[in-house]
């Protein structure tokens, strides 16, 4: 490994994990000698880009419910539909159909109808999902309920009747919430507050007020009187994962990973084509082509270094000249 | 007062296949402003790989070979800033940091500063490739860990 060859003092054992518990439903586990930026980012990718279907688009045959037609189609989309095997789906946007098809698209459809005096409940178990689509367990509704039925759609009077035919669409969550594969993502680190990231609000004693984390058992604790480290950094991450019941919660860290090495790949391939980094409108030349008496100049952009940056558009204060580095740096730059 | 809708001349629903689907725009429909900018590929008229080349890196002017600023298009926090920290471990590298410049706007720039040793794109390069060794390693580790947990859990239940 590349990185490991670098001074990382304790990262240099390398990155490690340990699973403290694991269901179908959450996984519980430990990420240690990371940095924080990374651990971040695994968590950021899990929740916001692994793609799930969803219901994305519903026509209404019938619906005479008491909720209005908008209200069901939100709701719809909430419903988990299997997401397993995704894999050989293809966003609808992506598709080569242009619209929707067998390949991109799963159709469910609901037809029910009150007739008893009894209160009719509709539940996601009641869609009957068409068979034209990538596999045969894409987009089924996730039940997990000891009775079967799934969650609870709409309920119907006698005489009410709901028609739907609904499509269900590949997405990530970063465009809408519904395309989540989590329903909760814990991410805690340092639970002693030893590096003080949190500033505990207290009426006396914030050490009696706040209750420690159950991680807290699994650091030492902060010896009495012990000096502040200013070096120190957070190095143990504790996750707990819990999944929507559309992708196993063990499968939905494998695959943020490769989300995010899939986009990292994508990046090294276009940085590849040397040429395109710097085709781009105005861009300035390939800085490795360039002469070593070369000016940085084009289209009337002034160089950043020349004019104390009040010329640039791009440039100008906002290099990292014109920035203090402690802000960037340092730990305060995550979100 | 309550807005009133107005009444058109669609008596009945339009079918499912004449509506657009919703949150996933046409590929005509994209953003006009970043298609003009970035799409065209540097215009160079090879429209031989249209899709998926669309070049989402780009120098911003003023860079000289160890110093560049990089303009990341549809990225944000979960790449920057793990980039920024790989990079960062790069003893080639003098400087690194990284910021999302506009919160509307879905772009992330990186700015990269290195000793004589190596360039900027090449330290940019480098912290990419880094990155998903990095992953590799995690992923690998993770997955390792997942097999000895439920094997584990498999020979206590036995
Ligand atoms: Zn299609």
């Amino acid at each position: 490994m590349d990185y490991d060859a670098m001074d990382m003092d304790t990262e240099a054992l390398g990155p490690a994990v340990k699973i403290s518990e694991a269901d179908s439903t959450h996984v519980n586990f430990e990420l240690s000698n990371v940095d924080l930026s990374f651990a971040n980012s695994l968590r950021r990718i899990i929740q916001a880009e692994v793609p799930t279907v969803a219901i994305d688009l519903v026509e209404f045959m019938a619906n005479t419910s008491v909720l209005a037609d908008e209200f069901i189609a939100h709701r719809l989309g909430l419903i988990p539909l299997d997401s397993r095997n995704i894999k050989d789906m293809p966003m609808a946007r992506d598709c080569d159909c242009g619209g929707h098809c067998d390949k991109c698209t799963v159709i469910l459809t609901l037809h029910a109808k009150c007739l008893g005096d009894e209160i009719m409940n509709v539940h996601a178990s009641d869609f009957s999902v068409s068979s034209a689509r990538p596999n045969q367990t894409v987009g089924n509704p996730i039940i997990t309920d000891p009775e079967g039925l799934g969650p609870l759609i709409c309920k119907l009077r006698k005489g009410q009747e709901l028609h739907i035919e609904c499509m269900a669409k590949k997405g990530i969550a970063k465009e809408h919430a519904k395309w989540m594969p989590t329903s909760a993502v814990g991410f805690e680190y340092d639970p002693h507050n030893k590096l003080h990231h949190l500033d505990l609000w207290y009426e006396t004693d914030a050490e009696a007020e706040w209750p420690k984390s159950k991680y807290a058992d699994w650091e030492d604790p902060p010896q009495e009187g012990e000096p502040f480290d200013y070096d120190a950094v957070p190095n143990r991450f504790y996750f707990e994962v819990e999944s929507a019941g559309n992708i196993d919660p063990d499968a939905i860290i494998q695959l943020g990973i490769s989300e995010l090495q899939q986009k990292l790949a994508k990046l090294i391939t276009g940085l590849g084509e040397k040429s395109n980094i710097d085709d781009q409108y105005d861009g300035p030349q390939s800085p490795g082509a360039m002469d070593d008496g070369a000016m940085y100049q084009n289209d009337g952009y002034q160089t950043a270094y020349g004019n104390g940056g009040a010329q640039s558009a791009w440039g100008g204060g906002a290099t990292a000249y014109g920035t203090t580095p402690y802000g960037n740096s340092g730990q305060g730059g995550w979100s | 007062m309550p807005s009133r809708t107005k009444k058109t001349e669609q008596p009945e629903d339009a079918s499912m296949e004449d509506v657009p689907t919703s949150a996933q725009p046409d590929q005509e429909t994209g953003d006009a402003m970043q298609e003009d900018e970035f799409a065209e590929n540097g215009g160079s008229g090879n429209g031989e790989e249209e899709e998926d080349t669309v070049q989402r890196v780009r120098i911003l002017p003023g860079s000289s070979p160890t110093a560049a600023s990089f303009e990341f298009l549809e990225e944000g926090h979960t790449l920057g800033n793990a980039l920024r920290y790989i990079i960062m471990k790069n003893p080639d590298v003098e400087f690194c940091a990284y910021s999302i410049p506009h919160p509307s706007e879905a772009k992330m720039n990186i700015r990269i500063q290195t000793y004589d040793t190596t360039t900027a794109t090449a330290a940019l390069a480098k912290g990419l490739k880094d990155l998903e060794d990095l992953c590799d390693v995690v992923a690998d580790k993770f997955w390792t860990e997942r097999n000895r947990f439920t094997e584990a859990g498999r020979m206590e239940s036995d």
